[in-house]
């Protein structure tokens, strides 16, 4: 299976989707532990999309997410802004420049890509409470997967999954929910769960 | 509690504070683009120029301090959230005058993000600047490990201290080692007794019991234990300077600067009756005030508590605090 222009804008689309309609869920969680606006910028980050590709007209594939990432990152959202700009910069970079669809072995080298760009900006590890514990595991699984896009993307899905409901046994070592320190055991990383909201409008957006 | 604030679309919050600021204040700074506030007087500035960043919602902190002697340009992200790396890059080249760009980051995820992406950018690009940042919350780390410690309101005296010594003429290494070195000499510990709503979702920030108050909260009321009982202002006061003062190692003899920074619904009343025991207490220990300010520079929406601020000073640091400024929520003759 190939994805053209059209293919990736529905994966997007997808991706705005899950997001848009979690943002409470994800503003309640930061009350908590953060300072109480990720659903705020990730339905910032979701509206941006929708525009985007709804603007979409001459740029390749691999322009079109750079900019995307650019406006992602300009969003004025704290610290998921400059993240998710990365993983979006990420996104663009596992794409050849003059490639007009992509297969399956381009979707494993954007999620290479998103996680080497968001290790650029950031120490976190797995264990750590953050975006990296759905984020690695996402891409992990997706790299060993050999069949189509589909696949890959269902197997970053479950990987994601997993990788929130392990954060609910972890204690918060990185942003502003580290100062909650073992408060925020038994609830799940709201970062994480953003990233695997990401991979969950991926996969659906296959289907 | 149900936010009750005299707000129009929650989406246009920043745009609306900050043409409010630039119209309130217009003798003194405008808009840019970007969520920029740029003092009047940038052009002309023939010195080391200061920018910094952070989020909305702090008022008067940080755009507030633009102004002669204080800011040049303050970045604005939107409610409690950073803005992006290419607004500070375009700041950062529309404030250097040739003599270097003081560049001040509160030790925030975001903001450190940001501070990180825009210096990353800037390399190679011919503009010299100098990045400080602020990590002064005694409450989440211990010294030796200050990466973890938060920048509270120890950034407006900073900008004040750094201003003055680039309105002197000084060079950028010069201004970026002044301000360090207050940076260094500084301590915030933070109290909260009453959370704050997030303007843009009105949802509580923090839970706090009816009877309890909580020692080490950071900028939004984000906690960092130190819950305890209600106590009095007396009470209240004493464990905060002793904290501070154990933190810098400050000792009889030395001369300090003192904020009272109310947290946004804490009254200026209880402020001063703090500031009343704070300085009772100094005297016992042979320690001067020789700085002060007791009022709102950085607030947390209605969050109800103060930041106690300490910071030691030397006579240099004093005379680029008592120098003239000109800012709407800051001003010296």
């Amino acid at each position: 299976m190939l994805l053209d222009r059209e293919g990736v804008r529905r994966l997007l689309d997808s991706v705005a989707d899950v997001w848009s309609a979690n943002t409470t869920q994800l503003n309640e969680i930061d009350s908590k532990y953060g300072d109480g606006d990720h659903g705020v910028t990730i339905g910032k980050i979701a509206n941006l999309i929708k525009r985007s590709t709804a603007a979409w007209d001459e740029e390749s594939i691999r322009v079109f997410l750079t900019q995307l990432s650019g406006g992602v990152m300009a969003i004025g959202g704290g610290s998921a802004g400059p993240l998710y700009g990365m993983v979006f910069d990420g996104f663009a970079a596992g794409v050849p420049a003059d490639a007009v669809t992509i297969d399956a072995a381009t979707v494993q080298a954007m999620l290479s890509g998103a996680r080497a760009a968001l290790q650029s900006i950031s120490k976190a590890q797995i264990g750590d409470k953050t975006m990296m514990d759905a984020l690695l595991p996402a891409v992990a699984a997706a790299e060993e997967v050999e069949g189509d896009i589909g696949d890959i993307l269902q197997a970053a899905n479950k990987a994601a999954a997993a990788g929130v409901e392990a954060t609910r046994d972890m204690v918060a070592k990185f942003g502003r929910a580290r100062s909650y320190g073992v408060q925020t055991l038994g609830t799940a990383d709201v970062g994480a769960l953003s990233v695997a909201m990401l991979f969950e409008g991926l996969a659906t957006g296959i289907e | 509690m149900k936010m009750k604030k005299f707000i129009n679309q929650p989406e246009n919050l920043t745009d609306e504070l900050l043409d409010g600021l630039a119209s309130a204040h217009k003798c003194l700074l405008h808009r840019g683009d970007q969520n920029m506030i740029i003092n009047n007087s940038l052009d002309k500035a023939d010195r080391v120029t200061i920018v910094t960043q952070g989020g909305a919602g702090h008022e008067p902190a940080l755009s507030g301090f633009v102004g002669d002697g204080m800011v040049d340009i303050s970045v604005v992200g939107d409610v409690f959230a950073a803005p992006g790396p290419q607004a500070c890059v375009d700041a950062i080249k529309l404030a250097d005058k040739g003599k270097g760009v003081l560049y001040v980051v509160l030790n925030h995820a975001g903001d450190m993000l940001t501070g990180n992406l825009t210096m990353r950018q800037l390399e190679g690009s011919g503009h010299q600047v100098i990045k400080v940042v602020t990590q002064e919350d005694v409450s989440n780390a211990p010294r030796d490990n200050a990466d973890d410690r938060r920048g509270l309101v120890g950034c407006v005296p900073l900008y004040k201290i750094a201003g003055a010594a680039a309105a002197e003429g000084k060079s950028l290494e010069e201004v970026a080692a002044v301000a360090q070195r207050f940076a260094d000499n500084m301590a915030t510990l933070a109290v909260a007794v009453r959370g704050a709503t997030h303007p843009s979702t009105g949802m509580a920030l923090a839970d706090l019991g009816d009877d309890d108050m909580e020692i080490g909260m950071g900028q939004h009321g984000e906690g960092g234990g130190g819950r305890q009982p209600m106590k009095t202002a007396d009470e209240t006061a004493d464990i905060m300077v002793k904290g501070l003062l154990a933190d810098l190692g400050i000792e009889d003899g030395e001369k300090i600067m003192l904020i009272l920074n109310g947290s946004g619904a804490t009254t200026l009343m209880e402020l001063l009756i703090i500031y009343r025991e704070c300085e009772k207490y100094l005297a016992t220990k042979g320690i001067e005030i020789v700085a002060n300010f007791v009022g709102e520079m950085l607030t947390v929406q209605e969050q109800a508590g103060f930041q106690m601020f300490i910071a030691r000073m030397d006579d240099e640091l004093l005379r680029y605090w008592n120098a003239p400024c000109n800012t709407p929520y800051y001003k010296k003759i």
